[in-house]
């Protein structure tokens, strides 16, 4: 289970400090999947960075009563001079565990990404889908009880998408996941709830579909200006 | 997922970055383990030339050689300055790996310190050797005195390098000053030039430096009978490391987070 109380974030900045989360109450239950929606901007990324761990509130509080994984998004976590065996090595020893796991990690995800030689070269030599392979590899090694997802599966292609689906429909009823996507049919097919990110504040829907179809009105009602190149 | 203890994940996160750094920092271009030892010998032959040839063999020094003399003095000063440097570097070459939470930006500065540490005291052991070997004399007469300086020097080096890591990534200008400063150190802690040439009025002043005093310690664990300044203090060099130690062990729990996020 996941708490937050009544948790406000802001970052400073030389320009700008706006409160970008604004007490925001949730109650995120065991083994239920979520689907963070908002536009862009909204602060989906800065609550996933905060559930992480990877960032403290302003104000207020997170309480982790379960294991989280690292945020599985589109860049960070590799050193990209070092080659995919190597930058997974160093997160197996982060994790702990002797060499026997580190053995075991290091074969899970040279199985699950299909890079090929690749592994052994330097990640920067990698194509984001690449990377986002290897990414996503690297988490499912670890049995963790939430994972996190910032639009991880956005870039790879079919085959891929389809590998990630089916490996957390297997993980069902073990462990859940907290999403953030723009892709409608991901967020459908894997999460049970949603919460709709609008103006600094989270909202909590027991069904997904009617997160999605709030978020869906309020864009009806924006009335959508493109500006013209002059 | 078994849950550890917090010691548990700190080894862990120790044992994971210096087995990173330590192929980083010797297998990253064929040439790396070279330069660890050609660059101080090439420093050393350079400042004998300058000492020998431009400025002519008056002595200068008591109950010491020059060149052994100058050799524990570049290296003190190398350890010094090169745990101060990379640690500068640390957190923002590790930024990357703050996506995993156990990672924390002073980790990054506590292994590289360790790391170069070890590497440095293993040059000193191939240049005592060396020395040896080219009858330098270069072995210290108090072992055990030279010992503990050279592991004050690194402690300090530390110190030093925890409080500019945090200073650094809070300032970017900081960075630039504590590279302007490196080398106009190593005059004033009397590497090349021994601080008993100084004019008199001048000497208090070098000895607010505390590396000043770790290099002389240092000196006086080679050559017993070395005479130095009289107020070369091993305790004062103890103030600044335990000084700098918590002041900069503080600001990286205080700015942790600020850290992480640049």
């Amino acid at each position: 289970m996941i708490k937050i109380h009544k948790m406000w974030k802001r970052y400073h900045h030389h320009i700008a400090n706006d409160w970008i989360l604004k007490d925001v109450n949730l109650i995120i239950p065991k083994k239920v999947s979520v689907g963070l929606i908002g536009h862009n901007g909204a602060g989906k990324s800065t609550l996933l960075r905060l559930i992480a761990g990877m960032d403290t509130p302003t104000r207020g509080n997170i309480w982790r009563k379960c294991s989280v994984s690292w945020p599985i998004g589109l860049s960070g976590g590799f050193k990209p001079s070092m080659t995919g065996r190597q930058n997974v090595k160093f997160v197996a020893r982060v994790m702990g565990g002797g060499d026997d796991e580190i053995q075991r990690v290091i074969a899970f995800v040279q199985d699950f990404a299909e890079i090929g030689k690749s592994f052994d070269e330097p990640v920067q030599t990698y194509s984001s889908g690449m990377q986002a392979r290897l990414r996503f590899g690297l988490s499912l090694a670890f049995d963790f009880d939430v994972y996190l997802s910032d639009e991880a599966t956005a870039v790879g292609d079919k085959a891929f998408k389809e590998k990630a689906t089916k490996a957390f429909k297997k993980r069902v009823g073990k462990s859940s996941l907290i999403i953030v996507s723009h892709s409608e049919g991901i967020i459908k097919d894997l999460c049970q709830a949603g919460v709709w990110v609008h103006e600094g504040k989270a909202r909590w829907y027991e069904d997904v579909n009617d997160a999605l179809s709030d978020y869906t009105d309020s864009l009806k009602n924006r009335t959508i200006k493109v500006p013209t190149a002059s | 997922m078994k849950k550890r203890t917090p010691w548990q994940v700190t080894r862990a996160v120790w044992y994971a970055m210096f087995m990173r750094e330590a192929v980083a920092r010797t297998m990253a271009d064929r040439m790396a383990w070279f330069w660890m030892l050609a660059e101080p010998i090439l420093f050393v032959s350079i400042m004998i030339f300058v000492r020998t040839v431009i400025l002519g063999r008056s002595r200068m020094l008591y109950n010491a050689d020059f060149v052994p003399w100058l050799i524990v003095g570049l290296l003190g000063f190398f350890l010094f300055r090169e745990n101060m440097m990379r640690s500068l570097g640390a957190v923002e070459a590790n930024s990357g790996l703050f996506a995993y939470r156990q990672v924390k930006p002073v980790d990054s500065v506590l292994v590289r310190c360790f790391l170069e540490g070890v590497l440095k005291s293993f040059i000193l052991v191939l240049f005592i050797l060396g020395g040896y070997l080219l009858d330098l004399k270069l072995i210290p007469d108090l072992a055990l005195e030279a010992m503990f300086a050279w592991v004050s020097l690194w402690l300090l080096g530390l110190g030093i390098g925890l409080v500019v890591s945090a200073l650094a990534g809070l300032v970017a200008e900081v960075g630039i000053i504590v590279k302007l400063l490196s080398f106009p150190l190593m005059i004033l802690s009397g590497v090349i030039l021994p601080v008993t040439m100084l004019p008199h009025f001048l000497q208090p002043y070098v000895l607010m430096n505390p590396i000043a005093h770790g290099i002389e310690v240092l000196r006086l664990g080679f050559f017993e009978h070395y005479v130095t300044l009289p107020g070369i203090n091993l305790l004062y060099l103890w103030y600044w490391i335990i000084g700098s130690i918590a002041l900069g062990l503080l600001l990286h729990i205080r700015f942790e987070m600020r850290l992480k996020a640049q």
